[in-house]
């Protein structure tokens, strides 16, 4: 069972984005309120406020973490159309004695000339490497050339989407065979159906992010986009917040068959989507094994979807956002009341079919 | 925020309807007007003045007032003001510092009424007096303000503001003898117009240049001033000393504000640089703004509000050469589009939830909604009259844990943990895995370890198959104690084959290494005799520098090997697997190359039997009882880790991979496993798994997994001795001859796991040293120090 911690967070005003670090142990908050806040668990489990300063001049969109390699690092992205890049110091003696934590500023991107509404560092496996995405729908890439020198970034790519773009995800695969991808979705509103998620890849030969994929069928305004952690599969698992929930798998089609060069042919499928929010869709997130994902919507509540062996997507669980049981549990004919077992629960509804398959 | 629904507002019998439209200027804009009665506009710029009628669909052009052959500076205007009280009457702010009124009453084509050349520089402002017909203030980069009577050629009286140019001047609505002026120093002066000797209050507003002001328009004495701080603040003008009610932080200079009428907390505004945004905001939400427009695509000049009694209508000129009219129902909401939610998957499976309070209120019984985007205004509508001010959001922050310590990744760290990849017979890794796994509750994992075992060391061969098993089993076993052997016995001849092989790039390094070879005698021979200590790691750890001789070795001699000839000598193949590895950065010589090796044969001699006896033990297990040779089972096998990894259990797929070593690895290309290795080490680390991931990376078969733990890190180790840093190379200083990692306790070579006192560097084997600091705190080498472990 979950257990709801509640944690004064002391935002000023709506907080949009959550976000824990590579190891778990740390989150970060933003807010409008133009801060970014960085929360440390402690050895009691309990969450605590390391620090606090105001990131922006604007709505903070989006807050994310780099991978620890490069140090303790910080990524936030706002309305005032910067992205900025943040360090924690250590020994700062001062602070210390307060129990916070130092963060400088080490470098701010102004390429956008309107809202930046997402930041996220590439994989580990690229370096060190940051996308943006603005509401001119123009997806940015960076690189730090030098990973220990923080300050100096340079804009490598410019993706233009055409749509006003909201959310990004690196496709986190870190096979040879997947080149880097990332999905790009836009919350643009304009009655005009146009396909809300695209997917570009980096192409070796032109050196050039090139359009691979769009979902035709996501037409609504997207709010949140994830690429499941790849752990390994053939294949990518791609969730959209939109007005409902949706899974896509995107299974490379070989190399061989396609013309070499050219990007990569995917077989789309959607394999799942959920209107159970009743509401419009807000943020997706995946466990780290990418079997459960999360989604929270308008409805205020916090839903999970698990895959049985069919690769047939259930609600496994709803959270209330106040920690209360919510009602319509019930209804979700699948609902499985402990959670925590999750995964162990899977190996085993899994056995039959791969006992049975070594049989054959 | 508020939704307009209607385009049209009754105003006291007359109507406003309008629509969003634009219309282009002849030339940038630096300033607009509305007549009162909200029908007309003025538009004055350096080349442009211009009144304009706001109709129903478009503007439309009604009067240029700039007439004459010769354009005038005195027409270059940085400010326009339409009297409130008199439809007639402008004034206009001219950059070469006259202001000028005109009178639209006039018949000629000329409208200008009258000018005043008072000013030495730029006249930044003007300003009527909002109850009196005759009294304009005006503002100069000069610093001086000065109030004329428009019955008199010349002012009426001059405000000295004692410090830098006057940005903004403004009357007040509430008091008839007071106005407001702001300074480029950040002062904002309060003064009495009967007074102008000294202002009646100052004070330091914001940071830099103050912009603009604008008193609020209902009589409460509030003042709103903007300035190049990017804040918008709002003035309590009524206690004695001014009051900061309340902050906008927007994201650029603010070059103008005006209060929304009929809002009591909105008021718009616009930057003079980077944003060409119109805002408006609730100052009681003071990071969000309430609507923003964004017609223009240069830097917004001024803003009107259409008429005083009504909120929906915006007007605006730019310098993009367009006068806008904006509708409050068209604006784009930021707030709308915000993302009320946050949600992060921790590592443990806890989650992250930050969310609206409003959407998370405990109402256990709420009716699921059936619209979709409405709902956070609906919700706002709801709760709006309950709460004091609705204004301002504030979220919920809440962690959702699993049970306490490890929560639902609990079976992966012990897995992790747990699981023995190497070093036992098959069999045994196998039994031990399923254990495992079972225990932990994961009984189809369980049951895969299990099956593993019954395919790849079950007793019983097929008869046919066995002669030839046998032949290759003998043939394998010799191989085998050859590999353990080659190091030494083979060394001669193939040292020179690879010396050969080698001459072309690393001839320099060799002859270096042989000029040196005495100390590497010493070396070698401390490391046999440490060797021989533990046996079993004695292998992986020395074979580490001769992957040339094996990696030549291996294409020739394993290749004949059938594949199950290879099964009894679980411990083996990985072992050489690791020696196929890359060279690490710090490739030590091979010490095998030189002849003199061959005198520690015996060293190793001793070791292998014992590792080939093992083998051999196995081998006689290694018979199947079924009668399909393991083969049989291989794609099935592959089929198999294909499954666990696309199910997202890549830390099965990488274990049986590590453990079934070069009886599956064939089947899967190099690629997937590389992928699945990188993506189990990941998981690892994300778990502070060191160790095992590091086990892992060592086990790994792939080039470029065994390298990520050979790249990046430099250890700087000086002599305990004579305290100089020691070669990169060997145990042996090369100053003082002394092997320096010698064991404070045996006094033998410590390799492997080197503990020692920061203090005074004396240390030795980790046991060793345990052992000896349970009894003395003092060195164990006798130099006096109390040495500290941590």
């Amino acid at each position: 069972m979950f257990v709801a911690r509640s944690i004064a967070a002391d935002h000023k005003d709506l907080i949009h984005d959550v976000s824990f670090d590579f190891h778990g142990r740390r989150m970060a908050t933003c807010s409008s309120d133009q801060s970014v806040k960085v929360w440390d668990k402690s050895e009691s489990g309990d969450w605590h406020c390391t620090a606090s300063w105001k990131t922006h001049s604007g709505s903070v969109w989006r807050v994310t973490w780099a991978h620890p390699e490069f140090g303790q690092v910080l990524a936030s992205c706002s309305f005032d159309r910067t992205a900025a890049v943040w360090e924690e110091i250590v020994g700062e003696s001062n602070d210390k004695l307060r129990g916070q934590s130092h963060w400088v500023k080490r470098t701010t991107l102004v390429d956008s000339r309107t809202s930046v509404t997402d930041v996220k560092f590439a994989p580990k496996h690229m370096g060190l490497m940051l996308a943006t995405c603005s509401a001119d729908g123009i997806v940015r890439i960076y690189e730090a050339p030098d990973v220990m020198n923080l300050s100096q970034w340079s804009l490598q790519h410019e993706i233009s989407c055409k749509l006003s773009c909201s959310c990004i995800s690196w496709n986190p695969s870190s096979s040879r065979a997947h080149s880097p991808m990332i999905a790009v979705g836009s919350d643009d509103s304009s009655p005009n159906a146009m396909a809300k998620v695209q997917i570009f890849e980096y192409n070796e030969n032109t050196r050039k992010y090139a359009k691979a994929e769009t979902l035709m069928t996501v037409t609504d305004p997207v709010h949140d986009i994830a690429f499941a952690p790849n752990l390994g599969r053939s294949f990518h698992i791609l969730a959209i917040a939109t007005k409902d929930v949706r899974i896509f798998t995107l299974k490379p089609v070989r190399k061989e068959l396609t013309s070499s060069g050219g990007p990569t042919k995917f077989e789309l499928h959607i394999v799942a989507q959920f209107d159970n929010h009743n509401s419009q869709v807000w943020r997706v997130s995946w466990n780290i094994t990418g079997t459960v994902l999360a989604s929270s919507g308008d409805d205020g509540c916090v839903r999970l979807w698990k895959a049985n062996y069919m690769d047939n997507w259930k609600c496994t669980g709803i959270l209330k956002g106040n920690g209360s049981p919510v009602n319509g549990s019930s209804q979700q004919g699948n609902s499985n009341p402990s959670l925590g077992s999750n995964i162990p629960s899977l190996q085993n509804s899994l056995n039959g079919s791969s006992a049975g398959r070594k049989h054959n | 925020m508020e939704k307009m629904s209607r385009v049209t507002t009754a105003l006291g019998g007359s109507v406003l309807t309008g629509r969003t439209m634009h219309c282009h200027l002849d030339a940038p804009a630096n300033a607009i007007s509305v007549c009162r009665d909200a029908a007309q506009v003025v538009v004055a710029g350096r080349s442009i003045f211009k009144i304009y009628a706001i109709e129903e669909e478009q503007f439309v052009e009604k009067l240029n007032l700039r007439v004459g052959r010769k354009p005038s500076l005195n027409l270059s205007c940085a400010d326009v003001v339409w009297h409130q009280m008199d439809e007639n009457l402008l004034a206009t702010a001219a950059t070469n510092g006259v202001v000028v009124t005109w009178n639209l009453g006039r018949p000629s084509r000329n409208k200008q009424d009258q000018l005043f050349t008072e000013h030495k520089r730029t006249v930044n402002k003007v300003c009527f007096h909002p109850t009196e017909a005759h009294v304009l203030l005006s503002g100069s980069q000069d610093g001086f303000m000065k109030c004329f009577d428009l019955r008199r050629k010349d002012s009426v009286s001059t405000f000295s503001g004692q410090s830098e140019s006057v940005r903004d001047v403004q009357f007040s609505i509430r008091d008839y003898f007071t106005f407001a002026s702001t300074f480029e120093n950040g002062n904002v002066q309060l003064w009495d117009i009967r007074r102008p000797d000294r202002c009646e209050r100052m004070f330091t507003a914001h940071n830099g240049p103050v912009f603009c002001c604008d008193w609020h328009p209902e009589d409460r004495g509030w003042l709103a001033t903007g300035g190049r701080d990017k804040m918008v603040k709002v003035w309590d003008m009524t206690t004695h000393r001014a009051k900061e009610m309340h902050c906008v932080q927007t994201i650029a200079s603010v070059a103008r504000v005006k209060w929304r009428p009929e809002c009591r907390h909105h008021l718009a505004t616009c930057s003079m640089m980077v944003d060409h945004n119109i805002y408006v905001w609730d100052v009681r939400r003071p990071f969000v703004p309430a609507a923003m427009f964004e017609e223009h695509r240069d830097v917004t000049t001024g803003i009107a509000w259409r008429h005083p009694h009504d909120p929906s209508f915006l007007l605006s000129g730019s310098k993009d050469s367009s006068l806008c009219q904006h509708l409050f129902r068209d604006a784009s909401q930021p707030v709308e589009r915000a993302n009320p939610e946050g949600l992060c998957y921790g590592l443990f499976g806890d989650l992250a939830f930050a969310a609206k309070e409003s959407l998370v209120a405990a109402e256990s019984g709420r009716k699921p909604y059936t619209g979709d985007r409405r709902h956070p205004i609906f919700f706002k509508r709801k709760l709006d009259p309950a709460e004091p001010f609705a204004g301002l959001a504030s979220s919920a922050l809440s962690v959702f844990e699993t049970e306490p310590g490890g929560g639902a990744m609990r079976w992966f760290v012990d897995t992790a943990e747990r699981y023995a990849l190497a070093g036992r017979p098959l069999a045994e890794l196998c039994d031990h895995n399923a254990k495992v796994a079972r225990e932990l509750g994961r009984n189809q994992v369980a049951q895969t370890w299990t099956m593993l075992r019954t395919i790849y060391c079950s007793p019983g061969l097929l008869p046919t198959a066995n002669l030839s098993h046998s032949v290759g089993k003998g043939g394998s076993c010799g191989l085998q104690l050859m590999n353990s052997f080659n190091l030494k016995d083979m060394a001669p001849g193939l040292g020179s084959e690879t010396r050969l092989d080698r001459s072309k790039g690393d001839a320099r390094s060799d002859t270096v290494l042989l000029d040196s070879s005495a100390t590497l005698i010493t070396n070698e021979d401390n490391e046999e005799t440490e060797g021989s200590d533990v046996p079993a790691d004695y292998l992986l750890g020395d074979v580490e520098g001769e992957d040339d001789e094996l990696y030549l070795l291996d294409p020739e001699h394993t290749h004949p090997e059938e594949p199950e000839c290879v099964l009894p000598q679980e411990a083996f193949p990985l072992r050489h697997e690791i020696v196929d590895t890359p060279p690490g950065p710090e490739h030590l010589q091979d010490k095998a190359d030189s002849p003199h090796v061959s005198g520690s044969e015996a060293d190793v001699a001793s070791l292998a039997p014992v590792d080939s006896s093992f083998s051999l033990l196995s081998v006689s297990h290694a018979l199947y009882d079924s009668r399909l040779p393991p083969d049989f089972f291989s794609v099935l096998v592959r089929d198999m880790l294909h499954f666990y990894a696309e199910q997202g259990d890549v830390q099965m797929a990488v274990s049986v991979l590590i453990v079934l070593g070069e009886r599956v690895r064939k089947d899967i290309d190099e690629q997937t496993q590389e992928h699945w290795y990188t993506s189990y080490i990941d998981l690892l680390q994300r778990f502070r798994l060191w160790n095992v991931s590091n086990e892992v990376v060592k086990l790994s078969t792939s080039r470029a997994v065994s390298c990520l733990n050979q790249a990046s890190t430099t250890l700087h180790v000086n002599c305990s001795h004579c305290k100089r840093p020691m070669s990169s190379r060997g145990w042996v200083c090369d100053r003082c001859h002394r092997c320096a990692s010698m064991c404070a306790v045996c006094h033998h070579v410590v390799k492997g796991l080197f503990v020692w006192c920061q203090g005074c560097s004396h240390g030795g084997h980790l046991q060793h040293i345990m052992k000896w600091l349970e009894g003395s705190s003092h060195c164990p080498a006798g130099c006096g120090h109390l040495c500290e472990y941590s």
